[in-house]
């Protein structure tokens, strides 16, 4: 099966002062389609760097990051822009939804970056939603905050979903729900990578990934991913 | 240790600190700057007026020395002097007011150059304005001319004289034309004898050389016919009683003027006073809403020092060291910033302003001087800014330090937004509905962004207004009443025989100015004076919406709107007067009212004038035929041109101009460092969400669009709201600040309003997209892990 996402030899080297610190210090790793991938590490091990260069939010220093054909390693300000406005979807620990918005706009403010959406009915229902379309985000809980924000990434179809502690903020019990809805997207073939500290998450995982001083300590492929409802939260 | 925190604070919010600073200081600047330049011009005059001996009363009349001693014998009376004020030519014909005295010590002259003048000493001194505009300096010899006296005489000094300030030949030139009109002084002893005997020859119908012997011990002194007293009374407060004394006691004194009743004081009183207001409203608002800028600035950057409070109060610092040291913020900038306003408002604003009005007005010593409002509007400045850092600190203070530590997540309001959710909010556009919720989610600042840019917008209208204005004033002044080429001023008491052929040669439309008394309806009398028109075609007038008056009627008097405003007069009330000089007093129907931009006084036809057995012998001939080559015209005193005169009042506007000039620049700097601060705070508000936009694919120029229509939008709705803020404004002030004798109300062209509302966006427009260049730089990493 040949891999989706492929890094190779991938650095990102911080100058602060006169010193330099490399935050990921030649990542090599490969993540098939549609897998729900799970990146494990102790803080400043450089899981949320690799997160942001994954997304484009970011540029490696050296080496390549080939998603699907293209290297966005060697992308401009213009294709990386592109590539988040159609390849990747982003979910964050704190939401980052439009607090000025309702629900519902907030899912509709994709449009305006690509033509491919999903109905935004649909998607709202799909996270659970749809009686909340005409709220405000200050108007709901946590864990529906971050539906929303899993709705607004899903909305445009994406290939890829990237998650930066997903489940920080919110209680074991909406964690599950929200990692439930994850799950889903990658059984629907949406490559999903969650970057978090809870090490439990990585039972549900098809690959665990482990990184350390910028460094992929192990990657491995979850041969028996638990079902969410055996793990204990 | 909290010391060095602070200025390293402000070095990492440089930008934003600038800005307070530059806003203070700016405001501060306007307002001392305006305020150092009025009271400098009052210090001034003050000052000059109590040096030189200004005098209280001008009594005039056929005066003679006896009426002096008697004046002068009167208790309250200080001095007194007998003055000869003729209105002369040189030999290359300009108008001098000739004045003969005898001493010097009441309106003393100060001398700019040149020697103090003496009794019986030989020579003239001469306005300094007029020999600086005609080249003339100490030592020159210059020719005056009146009647058959011709006087060759050495200019001894150049002088300024208190009751000289502001000189015009004749009340229908605004603007003193100093190369063409100019005062000078002479001692009695310069008057030759031969002038006087041929007076005397002429009046009493006597051969010349028989006067020695038909008046015993003749003394041609005694023969100079003075035209007025000037007196010095020891204290205000005595003046009426001296007045009263003077009336009762001098059968000569035709009319007894106070001081401040007179042209050159009024004009000079009534630039402070017009100033006042000025400095009341322009630099009122200028600070008004720089402050407004400012406190809300302030506010903001200490909430943004949420967290370092909390982790001082965790630490263990008093919550008063934590204020104090939040205060110093506010404290430090504007202490700077107010020391650097008042330094440059008065060196800069109010040395500029006073210059202008020195080239205007004929003072020596005009320097601007800063007074104790200034340094009270400073000290407020001060005090509203620490108090707004020391309220914000303290609203943070009230939280416990484990609260105070975490971020404050920014509420969103649902309720306050639901309004936004209604169908015709629907159809709006993601960056319509966005940016309409955060101006209602940041209510306050988008008022402080509209209010400073109403502020400027209003500034720029008004201060283009008044142009506007006063250009419309000139064009009804000039075009509208004045409706001929040139005006006579004739020769006083003309003959029948000297007229008719002044009539063959010119025409016959003439006027004649009676100078009065008005008894109000209190019965308080107050000086004024008649128009008594025969050349209506050629003077006309309108009614308050500049429409010609037909013909005016013979069976009354019209009275200005402002003069029946005023002390209450209706169409069909009778008004009580008596000319200066006669007791006799005439009651006069009120028929109409007319409106004049520069005199509030009374006008009736000759016809009207003849009905109350009042001779009609007019002043002035006004004619269209072309006069350009003829420099002198027998009996007639001054020939003036329309253009001329029209020149003059145009070059008072230039002056006023540069003036404006220099308060919308200030309005411009002043708009731009508040719409650029209000634009960092906007946009500093919205980083996280912009990053956020951009982590969803937005396109740069898209998140740009965003940022800049909501600034767009607040500045067109200050527009709006400016532009007829800003017609009111400059009609208030010419209603309400103008000398009293003027009468103009607002006339802004639509070019001003254009220019007003296309500046003020472009303005906008320029700071937004400055600002929003910030977009392209912006790290959604750093922005994203900011928010959280």
């Amino acid at each position: 099966m040949k891999s989706y996402i492929e890094l190779k030899n991938v650095k990102k080297t911080y100058e602060i002062g006169n010193q330099k610190y490399n935050a990921l210090d030649g990542i090599d790793l490969e993540i098939n389609q549609g897998e729900f991938v799970v990146i494990l590490g102790p803080s400043g091990a450089g899981k949320s760097t690799l997160l942001n260069l994954l997304g484009g939010l970011d540029k490696a220093t050296s080496g390549s990051i080939k998603i699907g054909e293209n290297d966005i390693a060697k992308y401009n300000d213009k294709e990386l822009t592109r590539y988040r406005a159609h390849e990747v979807g982003f979910i964050f620990q704190f939401y980052n939804i439009m607090p000025t918005l309702t629900v519902e706009e907030n899912i509709n403010l994709i449009k305006d970056v690509t033509n491919t959406c999903k109905d935004s009915k649909e998607v709202l229902k799909s996270v659970g939603l749809l009686k909340h379309a005409n709220k405000f985000p200050s108007e709901l809980s946590g864990g529906e905050q971050q539906r929303v924000s899993i709705a607004r990434a899903i909305m445009k179809n994406p290939k890829v979903l990237l998650c930066d502690e997903p489940t920080g903020a919110l209680d074991s019990e909406t964690g599950v729900e929200v990692l439930k809805l994850l799950r889903e997207q990658s059984d629907e073939d949406t490559t999903v990578i969650i970057v978090t500290h809870n090490t439990m998450i990585s039972e549900i995982a098809d690959r665990i990934i482990k990184i350390k001083n910028g460094k992929v300590e192990s990657n491995e492929i979850n041969k028996h991913p638990k079902k969410i409802e055996e793990v204990k939260w | 240790m909290l010391y060095r925190k602070m200025w390293r604070d402000i070095k990492n919010n440089l930008s934003q600190f600038i800005t307070i600073f530059l806003m203070i200081m700016i405001g501060i600047m306007a307002y001392s700057g305006i305020e150092s330049y009025m009271d400098g011009m009052t210090n001034t005059a003050k000052k000059f007026y109590k040096e030189n001996n200004l005098q209280d009363v001008n009594v005039l009349g056929l005066m003679t020395k006896d009426d002096l001693n008697q004046i002068k014998e009167m208790n309250h009376v200080k001095d007194a002097e007998l003055k000869l004020s003729l209105t002369a030519t040189t030999n290359k014909n300009k108008t001098l007011l000739l004045n003969v005295i005898e001493t010097n010590n009441i309106s003393k002259f100060y001398i700019m150059d040149g020697e103090e003048f003496q009794k019986n000493s030989s020579g003239v001194w001469l306005d300094n304005f007029y020999a600086e505009e005609n080249n003339i300096k100490v030592g020159d010899t210059i020719l005056v001319k009146y009647e058959s006296m011709k006087l060759q005489e050495e200019v001894k000094g150049l002088i300024n004289v208190p009751d000289h300030l502001y000189d015009v030949r004749d009340s229908s030139e605004l603007y003193p034309d100093r190369k063409e009109f100019g005062f000078a002084y002479i001692s009695s002893s310069e008057i030759p004898e031969s002038y006087i005997k041929n007076m005397i020859s002429k009046e009493k119908n006597i051969e010349e050389e028989l006067i020695d012997q038909i008046i015993p011990n003749f003394n041609y002194k005694d023969y100079i016919p003075w035209n007025s007293i000037m007196v010095d009374i020891d204290q205000k407060k005595n003046r009426d009683g001296v007045k009263n004394k003077i009336e009762d006691e001098i059968k000569n004194a035709k009319a007894i003027i106070n001081i401040e009743d007179t042209s050159s004081y009024v004009t000079y009183q009534g630039e402070i006073d017009e100033g006042k207001t000025y400095v009341g409203v322009f630099s009122g608002i200028f600070l008004f809403i720089a402050m407004l800028s400012v406190i809300t600035t302030m506010s903001r950057l200490i909430r943004k020092e949420r967290v370092q409070i909390g982790t001082l109060k965790a630490l263990g610092f008093t919550n008063r060291r934590i204020l104090f040291h939040y205060i110093g913020y506010g404290l430090w900038i504007s202490l700077l910033a107010t020391i650097i306003g008042l330094i440059l408002g008065y060196f800069v604003i109010g040395k500029i302003f006073i210059n202008l009005e020195m080239s205007f007005f004929e003072i020596p010593n005009g320097k601007p001087s800063m007074n104790n409002t200034s340094y009270f509007v400073s000290l407020i400045a001060i005090l509203m800014v620490c108090f707004i850092t020391y309220k914000t600190g303290k609203s943070i203070l009230k939280e416990n330090p484990a609260e105070t530590l975490r971020t404050k997540i920014p509420k969103v309001n649902g309720k306050t937004l639901n309004i936004t959710k209604k169908k015709i909010f629907k159809k709006l556009h993601f960056e319509s509905i966005w940016n309409i919720r955060d101006i209602l989610r940041n209510k306050m600042r988008t008022f402080m962004g509209v209010a400073g840019v109403v502020g400027c917008c209003m500034l720029i209208v008004c201060a283009l207004g008044m142009l506007d204005s006063m250009n419309f004033f000139v064009k009804l002044q000039f075009e509208t009443l004045y409706h001929f080429d040139y005006k006579l001023n004739l020769k006083e008491n003309l003959n029948t025989e000297e007229l008719k052929e002044l009539y063959d040669k010119y025409g016959k439309n003439t006027s004649k100015s009676l100078g009065i008394e008005i008894k109000n309806k209190k019965g308080i009398r107050e000086s004024n004076n008649i128009f008594v028109t025969d050349a209506s075609n050629y003077v006309r007038f309108v009614n308050r919406k500049n429409e010609i008056i037909p013909k005016p009627k013979d069976n009354g008097v019209y009275i200005t709107y402002k003069l029946a405003e005023k002390e209450g007069y209706k169409i069909g009330d009778k008004i009580t007067w008596h000319i200066y000089g006669e007791d006799k007093y005439y009651e006069s129907k009120i028929i109409g009212f007319n409106k004049d931009p520069q005199n509030q006084n009374i006008t009736m036809t000759r016809n009207y004038l003849e009905s109350l057995k009042i001779d009609y012998i007019p002043d002035s001939l006004y004619t269209n035929k072309n006069l350009e080559n003829k420099k002198e015209i027998k009996n007639v005193e001054t020939i003036q041109n329309i253009d001329n005169l029209k020149e003059g009042m145009e070059e008072m506007l230039s002056m006023m101009k540069t003036m404006l000039v220099l308060i919308i620049g200030i309005a411009i700097l002043l708009g731009t460092i508040i719409i650029y601060n209000l634009g960092v705070l906007s946009y500093a508000e919205k980083e996280y969400q912009f990053a956020t936009l951009k982590v969803l694919g937005f396109e740069d120029k898209q998140i740009k669009n965003i940022f800049t229509k909501q600034n767009n939008w607040i500045a067109i709705i200050s527009i709006i709201i400016g532009l007829p803020l800003g017609y009111y404004l400059t009609d208030w002030l010419f209603k309400t600040a103008i000398e009293e004798h003027y009468d103009f109300g607002a006339s802004i062209t639509v070019r001003t309003y254009i220019i007003a509302a296309i500046g003020t966006f472009i303005v906008s427009y320029i700071v937004s997209k400055v600002l929003s260049r910030k977009i392209k730089n912006i790290d959604m990493v750093t922005s994203l892990k900011g928010n959280e």
